[in-house]
């Protein structure tokens, strides 16, 4: 028997290299795997590369991410990574926020000039936040050296900011066992609500934002942020999945199954490199990612494009 | 005997031969069936022209109305999308098939092509620079294997009784949606068009394309729900096959 290479995809309407869209599953899920980010950034432009119209490659990419972000949730939870109290506090502010993020974006288009806003939002993010978890962890990275050279060095100093001081001075103070933290609940559905805003206006599944937020504010350890973000993504791209079969039909589930049956294996193979890796490797490997996505942004944003034209609801 | 009967019924199955403007073809299959695998298909065209003419072959999709950004740069220094035109009539699919390039074939030939075809497009608003604008739509249509122009596909055979024999293999694209499509036949003589004819030919979803289709559009819903609770079965059956494999 021969196993078909190619399949027409009914709602892309179009035909794919099933091999290539399976490497391109696994690739992505590896590294959602990884760093607890859903990989849209990187599958929708290599899916539109492949002859996939844009809107069907950004809502069947959120279809796949639900499968992908399944598995790799369960894997997370087996490894004691997953703090489901937080995570549920940060999706409702998500939620909350994304609802004012889509209001948000209504206005500014209608003054027009949004794409320009949204891109320069874009790259200035992922500049400030890739470039500051770099700089951050080759920091300590350097210090747990110098700290192993000299083990009679004092002890690092708690940091107390006044962010330190704003967070233990708000009311229902509790514990989160897991993250090992204890913050008043108002502090994650706040801060949740924040990257729900960011994500609606930006278009992405936000754990590009969500990360480095629970790793800096939170004061998550980094294990257990990449397995609380995998959770709160599942959470997310359910919603969008449904929203985007009703609404704009533009869901191809054939052209996500085979992606989310590549991209869960990977997934699977991706939480057990992350456990390998101590946090300030992982940080620094997602920084350097985000720091690329950047300078990626910034050449499609500066280089003069092939055709002058693009199909409305592109990217 | 047998072969007899089948040629009988392959005529029968055959759609009915076009008589317009003196131009007769057939085109095989009668429809484009799009099922599961399908990837891009091949039709045959084949029929007799005006003897000491050349032939042209246009395969087109309906007329549709397309909405576009135009990029262009803000500050003098960024790429953006930035007004949005509208285009009507823009056909969906356009293939030029001819014998040799149609630049050889004189001003009423050269209106067959892609060019040609371009001027009927209509821009909105109407100040937009046409002389830029559609090049680049036929740029972008041409990327996406949508629009074609080229020679070799079409073959002339021999000369009888006045008339001549063509034939022509026109691969279809994989990026194909199901509608209404087709088959135009042009016979070109001394820079002018001399016949003419046309076929109608459908693409079609069948079998699971068509039931997947079907539900996406009219029962969006059940359709996102569904594709959230097979992406998790899914997502679970192979974190469990992980697990046990761990657990030996």
């Amino acid at each position: 028997m021969i196993i078909p290479m190619e399949l027409y995809l009914p709602i892309a309407g179009n035909s794919v290299n099933i091999a290539a869209v399976f490497g391109l599953g696994g690739a992505v899920g590896l590294l959602s795997g990884i760093f607890g980010v859903g990989g849209g950034f990187l599958m929708t432009p290599l899916l539109i590369m492949m002859g996939i119209p844009p809107t069907v490659a950004a809502a069947s990419d959120s279809n796949q991410i639900v499968g992908a972000s399944t598995s790799g949730t369960l894997a997370h939870l087996r490894l004691g990574n997953v703090d489901v109290k937080m995570g549920v506090l940060l999706l409702v502010g998500g939620v909350l926020g994304g609802t004012v993020g889509v209001q948000i974006i209504k206005i500014l288009r209608q003054m027009g000039n949004a794409d320009f806003l949204i891109n320069i939002t874009y790259v200035l993010m992922l500049g400030l936040v890739g470039g500051y978890m770099f700089v951050e962890s080759l920091q300590s990275m350097s210090k747990a050296k110098a700290k192993a050279k000299a083990p009679g060095a004092p002890e690092k100093h708690v940091k107390s900011s006044a962010f330190g001081r704003f967070s233990a001075s708000l009311p229902w103070q509790m514990d989160f066992t897991r993250s090992g933290v204890r913050m008043s609940p108002l502090m994650p559905l706040f801060l949740g609500g924040l990257v729900g805003v960011l994500s609606a206006i930006m278009g992405v599944g936000g754990g590009f934002i969500m990360v480095p937020v629970m790793v800096y504010l939170l004061r998550m350890p980094m294990h257990v942020v990449v397995g609380t973000s995998l959770f709160q993504i599942l959470f997310t791209c359910i919603n969008v999945t449904v929203m985007q079969s009703i609404s704009n039909h533009t869901v191809d589930f054939v052209l996500a199954l085979i992606l989310l049956i590549g991209s869960a294996l990977g997934a699977q193979i991706g939480a057990k490199i992350g456990k390998k890796l101590h946090g300030d490797q992982l940080k620094i490997l997602l920084a350097s990612l985000v720091l690329v996505m950047m300078f990626q942004m910034l050449y499609g944003l500066l280089a003069k494009p092939g055709v002058l034209l693009a199909y409305v609801g592109g990217h | 005997m047998k072969r007899a009967a089948l040629l009988c019924i392959l005529l029968l199955v055959l759609p009915a031969t076009a008589m317009a403007d003196g131009i007769a073809f057939q085109v095989a299959p009668g429809s484009i069936d799009i099922d599961a695998l399908y990837n891009g298909t091949a039709i045959d065209v084949s029929g007799q022209v005006p003897e000491g003419s050349q032939v042209v072959v246009r395969f087109t999709g309906a007329p549709e109305d397309v909405a576009m950004k135009q990029k262009g740069k803000a500050l003098g220094l960024l790429w953006m999308n930035m007004n949005t035109l509208h285009f009507s009539g823009v056909p969906k699919v356009c293939l030029v098939e001819s014998t040799v390039p149609l630049d050889q074939l004189g001003e009423a030939a050269g209106k067959l092509g892609l060019v040609g075809m371009a001027q009927a497009i209509g821009i909105e608003p109407a100040t937009a620079d046409r002389k830029e604008l559609l090049p680049e739509l036929l740029k972008l249509k041409r990327s996406e294997k949508l629009y074609r122009e080229s020679d070799g596909a079409v073959k002339l055979g021999e000369s009888r009784d006045g008339s001549r024999q063509f034939t022509a293999n026109l691969p279809i694209p994989s990026r194909l949606s199901p509608g209404p499509y087709e088959v135009e036949v042009f016979a070109v003589k001394d820079a002018q068009i001399v016949a003419q004819g046309v076929e109608k030919i459908d693409a079609r979803l069948v079998g699971i394309p068509a039931a997947m289709a079907d539900l996406a559009f009219n029962h969006g819903a059940w359709y996102g729900i569904l594709a959230s609770i097979i992406a998790i079965f899914a997502g679970l059956a192979i974190g469990m096959i992980f697990q046990s494999k761990e657990a030996h």
